[in-house]
């Protein structure tokens, strides 16, 4: 009896320290969210000041016209090279899982990730009317007669000049209007004689005004096709070279290195033109003190090459669907917004200085604002109206490959050697990098 | 109140027992568990301090390799002519500066190799003002305000060395702050000593954080220091930017004293601090760890807290009922033992309870039966005395009476008065037939009154009938019984001492009922007693009165004491010149 007593008073506290000895540290597996379903359309973008504040005005866009949508828009800010690198490396291993729903990829660029992963893409067709775009941003947004791209910006090119140097050489802005480049260095070396500043700046390794001035004659690094070279030959580069050689020879340009120098360089007013993508307004604007100093006229054309225009192009990017859970809704946000929405480009120009390229955009009030730092000219709709007027090029697959060559060829263009021999090199060794 | 203090007092012994068990187990389980939480946690720090100085050796190493990437970055820029050259040639014209600028794009793409590992953007700048940048996008905003910077001044002071430090001033964009750290060296000629430039690497924070972010997680924080103690880089965002100098002070001394680790207080939490000294750098690398946040990783208090009061609440259930068992019957024992007085020694207590309780409870049995038996054993032994006492004094009576008797009935037969002489002979073998042949028992009423009448006789013929004996008996009383010779010894003495001065007088002897007392009065009319003590008549020694020495008086009361307690006796009332009356109370007795 006592003996049993003890033994249940032994069994019972033999339990409890065991069940003191085995606890367990549960831990809750609050790991590995659910997939969202397609309520969430994850945007990459690099620009939080331009693009990503362009997208998110676009969102709210979206949910002021679908108050009843769950869709949610989650932009992420990633460097633009960071982007390139992560699209190509999820491309190349053929996985689309940790990619996003929208991407925005530079129009140089555009025709590099269509060609190679046409698939990767969710083709937009049924979404985006390309003719209610400009033309010339169709051909990067496109391919194999697909759209693909839905476009953003322009990168609508123009020559911004400093009035007063050019009044103190004895010129107006109405003697600018329409030139061409041989006009353009005599006034450099006017403007240069009387106020010892220079006409304008540039980095020897960036090539952007010879790119603009061959998309000014219809003409690209490359062939229609998107992948054939087109450097020996090509009239539109030649000439263009041979503009950029003189500029550099009448001792007009203040060369600069980089971005902060390039910016630093009409800041300080050191320079007296800037022909550039209208996406520098606010740069320019950024200096306060100059304001009324500043003008906007056409792009300088080339003088002797056929079908050479006053209007160009440099930079400028699209949004792209890329074909993963969640891509109809995305289109369909993309569709309502940068497809077709006018009120929304009011907003970008006025809020974040982008100027899009949906022709309709164009008639809204915003684009008919006179801004006052340019004494009162109607910078956008200008701008609108040179867009209209860009030559359509393919911008092809090896845009940065080729310019990588022509920066060393133009070095030693400058040094001396002959412009036909510099463009068959170039031509030689493109066709041995591309293929 | 005072039922609540009596059921106190009877589970005294219980409520003892209990509270020094509900201590003892209460505080063997609080120590115990934290005992052992400390102890855990002792060994857990200990452990933990040893893996992260482990994890801080990996730190430095990340560090120290890619200081070797900048410091191998900068021997080649200050190697390199072609940079010189762009750095300090002055002013040419365009294509002669754009050829230069093209050049050092050149050289320092190459260079730039070096860290390419790294997110890092690499600046010159030229005594000549000019500079290249390999990606200005996010630092310097402006090579003006570069110039003039403290990171500048710096730099200058000490020309021989890699600084790094800590830049807020230059960075570019008006949104995220996102501070740089910059790693900057003046150019100088290494012969002559003439400088004529600077490199600067910069890096953001967010990439610097980069060495040593997989290492921190919730309460395991880093922080890197500059001498000056401003944090330079920390995973925990807020407190980048900000002069910390407690901590630059622990990690002064763990520096000096070689120290392994610290505990103490940073920023309001009690931690454990590691720290390591980045001697290419000028940095301290520190290392936070929040004891009580890691340690609520690792130790669930609440648990282990609940398993202990679930353990002390069975173990006090457990406790209370077994020694609420084991006191019950002790318990019982001692409400039942202050009773046994109450009713002769006969409450024998019950036996429950565990073994020793029935062991002590036969045992304290057993003595009542012992104690009984003895008492029984006494009370038969004082009887027995008594009567022997008794039988002593109707022994004592015997000789005196039958002298006085006999010198009486000599006088009658010296008379010649042969029928009185035979009458007081018959009176006499009466009276000695009816006390002799049955001394211990009693006699009825009427049986004493015949005994009286023949000694009544015989002290007539003695001593004359001038002393008139009257008896005065209530009907209803002659059956009762009376202890023989009881009255007797008083008329005795009311004849030979309460008429000594006077030849006459009257003895009167009633017998009555009250209630359940027999009373027997003698009074007589003589002299009365000296020595009555009128205001305290109990305490009348009546052994000690002359009136009645000789003749066993006393006994007479201590017989009747004896026999039927102290509520019955012999009381005397006397005055003197006025006679004495002496009552004796008996029980009724009807055998």
């Amino acid at each position: 009896m006592e003996l049993k007593k003890l033994l249940a008073v032994a069994l019972a506290s033999f339990v409890l320290l065991t069940a003191c000895s085995t606890k367990e540290n549960n831990v809750p597996d609050n790991g590995g969210a659910a997939a969202e379903g397609t309520k969430e359309v994850t945007v990459w973008a690099w620009d939080k000041a331009f693009n990503i504040g362009a997208m998110e005005r676009a969102s709210e866009a979206y949910k002021a016209k679908n108050p009843d949508s769950e869709l949610k828009v989650n932009i992420v800010e990633n460097a633009q090279a960071d982007i390139i690198q992560k699209l190509n490396a999820g491309l190349n291993a053929g996985t689309t899982k940790s990619l996003p729903t929208i991407v925005l990829i530079e129009d140089y660029r555009a025709q590099s990730f269509l060609q190679a992963y046409p698939d990767a893409f969710f083709d937009l067709t049924d979404f985006i009317t390309p003719g209610d775009f400009a033309d010339y941003k169709i051909g990067p947004t496109s391919f194999d007669g697909k759209q693909y791209g839905v476009p953003f910006d322009s990168g609508v090119a123009g020559l911004y000049v400093r009035t007063d140097y050019l009044e103190t050489a004895g010129y107006k802005v109405a003697d600018l209007q329409n030139i061409d480049w041989k006009k353009f260095i005599e006034i450099g070396k006017a403007v240069k004689e009387k106020t010892g500043k220079a006409m304008l700046t540039q980095d020897p390794n960036d090539l952007g005004l010879i790119r603009m001035m061959v998309q000014s004659a219809g003409s690209w690094y490359l062939k229609e096709d998107g992948t054939t070279p087109n450097l020996a030959g090509n009239a539109a580069l030649k000439e263009a070279a041979e503009t950029y050689k003189e500029l550099m020879e009448a001792d007009i340009v203040k060369a600069n290195s980089d971005w902060s120098q390039f910016v630093g360089g009409f800041n300080s007013g050191d320079v007296a033109s800037i022909p550039t993508g209208n996406w520098i307004t606010a740069s320019v604007k950024a200096e306060a003190s100059q304001s009324g100093k500043w003008a906007v006229v056409p792009f300088p054309k080339l003088s002797t090459t056929a079908g050479a225009v006053n209007a160009s192009n440099l930079g400028g990017s699209s949004w792209y669907v890329m074909n993963v859970d969640g891509k109809e809704a995305a289109a369909e946000f993309l569709k309502q917004t940068f497809g077709s929405d006018v009120d929304l480009y009011q907003k970008l120009v006025t809020e974040i200085g982008a100027i899009g390229t949906l022709k309709a955009a164009a008639a809204g009030e915003a684009y008919q604002q006179a801004d006052e730092f340019f004494g009162g000219q109607k910078i956008v709709e200008d701008f609108a109206k040179w867009t209209e007027q860009i030559p359509n090029v393919n911008y092809g697959m090896h845009t940065y490959a080729i310019e990588d060559i022509l920066v060393v060829e133009m070095q030693n263009y400058l040094s001396g050697k002959a412009i036909d021999d510099v463009l068959k090199d170039a031509q030689a060794q493109a066709e041995t990098q591309v293929k | 109140m005072k039922g609540f203090l009596s059921k106190f007092k009877y589970h005294g012994l219980f409520i003892k027992m209990f509270m020094v068990t509900l201590v003892s187990i209460v505080s063997v389980a609080l120590l115990t568990s934290l005992v052992t939480i400390q102890m855990s946690e002792r060994l857990f720090m200990n452990t933990f301090s040893i893996t992260n100085s482990k994890i801080i050796s990996q730190i430095k190493a990340n560090f120290e390799s890619f200081n070797y990437s900048v410091v191998t970055a900068t021997n080649n820029v200050l190697q390199n002519g072609v940079i010189k050259g762009f750095l300090t040639s002055p002013e040419m014209n365009t294509i002669g500066s754009l050829k230069s600028y093209y050049q050092a794009n050149q050289q320092m793409e190459r260079i730039q190799s070096n860290v390419a590992a790294y997110p890092v953007t690499m600046t010159i700048t030229g005594i000549n003002n000019k500079s290249y940048s390999t990606d200005s996008s996010y630092w310097p905003n402006s090579l003006y305000k570069l110039q003039n910077s403290e990171l500048t001044m710096n730099t200058l002071v000490y020309p021989k060395r890699l600084l790094y430090q800590l830049d807020i001033e230059n960075i570019s964009g008006s949104f995220d702050v996102d501070p740089v750290i910059v790693a900057s060296r003046a150019l100088m000629e290494r012969i002559s000593g003439n400088q004529y430039g600077i490199l600067y690497f910069a890096i953001r924070e967010s990439d610097f954080k980069r060495f040593y972010a997989s290492f921190t997680s919730g309460g395991n924080d880093v922080a890197i220091l500059d001498r000056s103690g401003t944090v330079v880089s920390s995973n925990r965002q807020e407190l980048i930017g900000q002069e910390n100098h407690d901590l630059l002070r622990y990690a002064q001394e763990m520096e000096q004293q070689d120290l392994k680790y610290m505990d103490v207080n940073v920023l309001g939490k009690s931690s454990l601090v590691l720290s390591e000294y980045l001697p290419v750098y000028d940095f301290y690398l520190v290392n936070m760890i929040d004891k009580k946040e890691v340690l609520s990783e690792m130790v669930d208090f609440k648990t282990v807290a609940l398993i202990c009061v679930g353990i002390v609440l069975v173990a006090l259930i457990i406790v209370f009922l077994i020694s609420r068992r084991l006191t019950k019957s002790l318990t019982l024992l001692a409400r039942q033992l202050p009773t046994i007085a109450e009713n002769n020694f006969d409450n024998y207590i019950t036996v429950t309870g565990s073994y020793e309780i029935k062991e002590l409870g036969k045992a304290y049995n057993y003595m009542l039966d012992e104690l009984n038996d003895y008492i029984k054993k006494l009370i038969q032994t004082q009887k027995d005395q008594r009567n022997a006492e008794l039988s002593a004094l109707q022994m004592q009576i015997n000789p005196h009476f039958l002298y006085n008797t006999l010198a009486s009935v000599k006088i009658l037969v010296q008379q010649g008065n042969k029928e009185k002489a035979a009458s007081t002979i018959n009176s006499l073998i009466s009276l000695l037939q009816n006390t002799v042949s049955n001394i211990s028992e009693t006699i009825t009423v009427a049986q004493e009154l015949v005994n009286l009448k023949n000694y009544v006789f015989i002290n007539h013929v003695r001593y004359g009938d001038q002393i008139a004996v009257n008896y005065f008996i209530a009907d209803d009383c002659y059956g009762y019984h009376v202890p023989k010779l009881i009255i007797q010894p008083f008329i005795e003495n009311a004849f030979f001492h309460a008429f000594q001065e006077r030849k006459d007088g009257h003895i009167y002897v009633l017998i009555s009922r009250e209630e359940q007392t027999l009373v027997c009065e003698v009074v007589d009319n003589g002299i009365g007693m000296e020595g009555y003590d009128h205001n305290n008549p109990a305490h009348t020694s009546i052994g000690t009165s002359h009136f009645f020495s000789g003749i066993g008086i006393r006994n007479v009361h201590d017989r009747i004491n004896l026999l039927y307690g102290e509520d019955y006796g012999v009381e005397i009332v006397s005055h003197i010149g006025e006679g004495t009356r002496v009552k004796i109370r008996i029980p009724l007795q009807k055998t």
